[in-house]
């Protein structure tokens, strides 16, 4: 799994690589640590790269989706490959991400 | 403007003192919003100011003779809480009761002053002090000793007021008798309106409590479906069951999120009553439980979000109403917002539903 964080002007871009599951959802998470911090985030995270997510890799984008929330930022999770996609489709997911 | 030496002096102690009024001031303003908010009252405005020097000069130019010291001017520092409702004043009143000490003696109910057949300003005005109980600085005791004036008041008076002192102060022309007489009309329509404000929330207060009691007592076929009712209903955790059920299919927990976007979509789908989401619960659980474990067993996920479980009912119910792989994509970009993946999604569906003979 590859994190690659670029902080644009107000936004920041994210690149993800390869698969989440349980053996490093831990380090995914403090990977995006830093996207925990700013005010206000516009956070754009690219998945065209990201090949798998297990309910740990879920369990992470949660805890971002709600870190950004109570920041009163956005994010929005683009270009995931449709087996990722039907992941976050039958788990609810999707309902409470924005995936574009 | 010629002052004389007492009101010269009067002027100075203001200078003196303009700091800790200003300190005053941020003081009297956090105690204020941390109250409303505490008390989970919305206004539609609260504001400080400190008399500027020229307005005090004008002030004992008038009047200074009256005035000893500085701290006789009870309105040095202003402050005032807008409402939204008339009838809000009394309950915000009865807060700043509590809080502040207030100087009985000058404070004037102006909402009682007027004649039964007068129309004019309306708005309650305290002079308070802050007790040391509720804030205390060692280095400004005279926080605790200066008084100030809060004013109360809602959105309607308080336009009235600022319309009626634009008018009628800042001119330098006696106002005619006529032009008086239209802004006594004026604030007796906007008194009438402040009444009908407060008694159209107090009516739709109402509505929503028999709403809820209707919901809460099992009477849906009667309940029509709106955001209100919507809501009433879902805190009855109406789709707990089978969200946990599917859950359940790899011993996972489920995330509670917000299902109010699907209010449009249920409306969409011609739900006329609450009564009727349930009909479709009763009727699809079982098939949107069978489409769940399809899609779920031996996938290791073990979190669904709440939704997931209202998600599956209405993709059986289009289904199960022939509305097909087009129906889905509709439910899917009201859903979401139009994307082309919703096409491959709801294929990939309608394949899983033969599989399980949902159609």
């Amino acid at each position: 799994m590859k994190v690659t964080i670029n902080k644009q002007n107000e936004k920041t871009l994210v690149t993800l690589e390869g698969r989440i599951d349980t053996t490093n959802a831990d380090q995914f998470q403090q990977d995006i640590a830093p996207l925990m911090e700013d005010e206000r985030p516009n956070i754009d995270i690219d998945c065209s790269g990201m090949t798998y997510t297990s309910s740990q890799g879920l369990r992470v984008f949660l805890l971002l989706q709600k870190s950004v929330v109570a920041r009163n930022g956005k994010m929005v999770l683009h270009n995931m490959n449709p087996r990722v996609k039907e992941v976050f489709d039958i788990t609810g997911f999707s309902n409470i991400i924005t995936i574009i | 403007m010629k002052l004389d030496v007492h009101c010269e002096m009067l002027l100075s102690e203001y200078h003196e003192k303009l700091p800790i009024y200003e300190k005053m001031k941020t003081v009297v303003l956090d105690l204020l919003r941390n109250c409303l908010d505490k008390n989970n009252i919305l206004v539609s405005g609260l504001e400080a100011r400190v008399k500027a020097e020229q307005s005090l000069a004008g002030k004992l130019e008038l009047k200074g003779f009256k005035y000893h010291t500085l701290e006789d001017i009870t309105d040095v520092l202003g402050a005032r809480i807008i409402t939204y409702y008339s009838d809000e004043v009394d309950i915000i009143s009865a807060l700043v009761e509590k809080m502040f000490e207030i100087d009985w003696a000058n404070s004037v109910d102006k909402r009682k002053m007027l004649e039964i057949d007068r129309f004019g300003y309306l708005s309650l005005h305290y002079v308070c002090r802050i007790p040391e109980t509720l804030y205390k600085d060692p280095e400004l005791p005279q926080l605790n000793q200066i008084r100030f004036e809060l004013q109360m008041r809602s959105t309607l008076q308080h336009v009235w007021a600022n319309m009626y002192h634009d008018i009628g102060y800042k001119s330098n022309v006696e106002i005619p008798i006529e032009y008086q007489r239209n802004m006594t009309r004026l604030a007796g329509m906007l008194e009438l309106a402040d009444e009908q404000f407060c008694r159209i929330r107090k009516e739709i207060m109402g509505y929503r409590r028999t709403v809820q009691s209707m919901v809460a007592t099992g009477k849906l076929d009667e309940v029509p479906l709106n955001g209100d009712t919507f809501r009433s209903f879902l805190e009855l955790k109406p789709f707990k069951n089978l969200a946990d059920k599917i859950a359940a299919i790899n011993h996972g927990e489920v995330y509670e999120d917000n299902l109010m976007p699907y209010y449009r979509i249920l409306l969409n789908m011609n739900m006329k009553t609450i009564g009727d989401i349930v009909k479709m619960s009763k009727t699809y659980s079982e098939s949107a439980y069978q489409l769940a474990l399809l899609q779920l067993a031996g996938t290791g996920l073990d979190i669904v979000t709440y939704s997931v479980a209202l998600q599956n009912l209405c993709i059986v119910a289009i289904l199960k109403k022939g509305y097909g792989e087009a129906g889905l994509v509709s439910f899917f970009n009201a859903l979401y917002g139009e994307n082309d993946y919703h096409q491959q999604r709801a294929k990939r569906i309608c394949e899983q539903a033969r599989k399980i003979n949902l159609i």
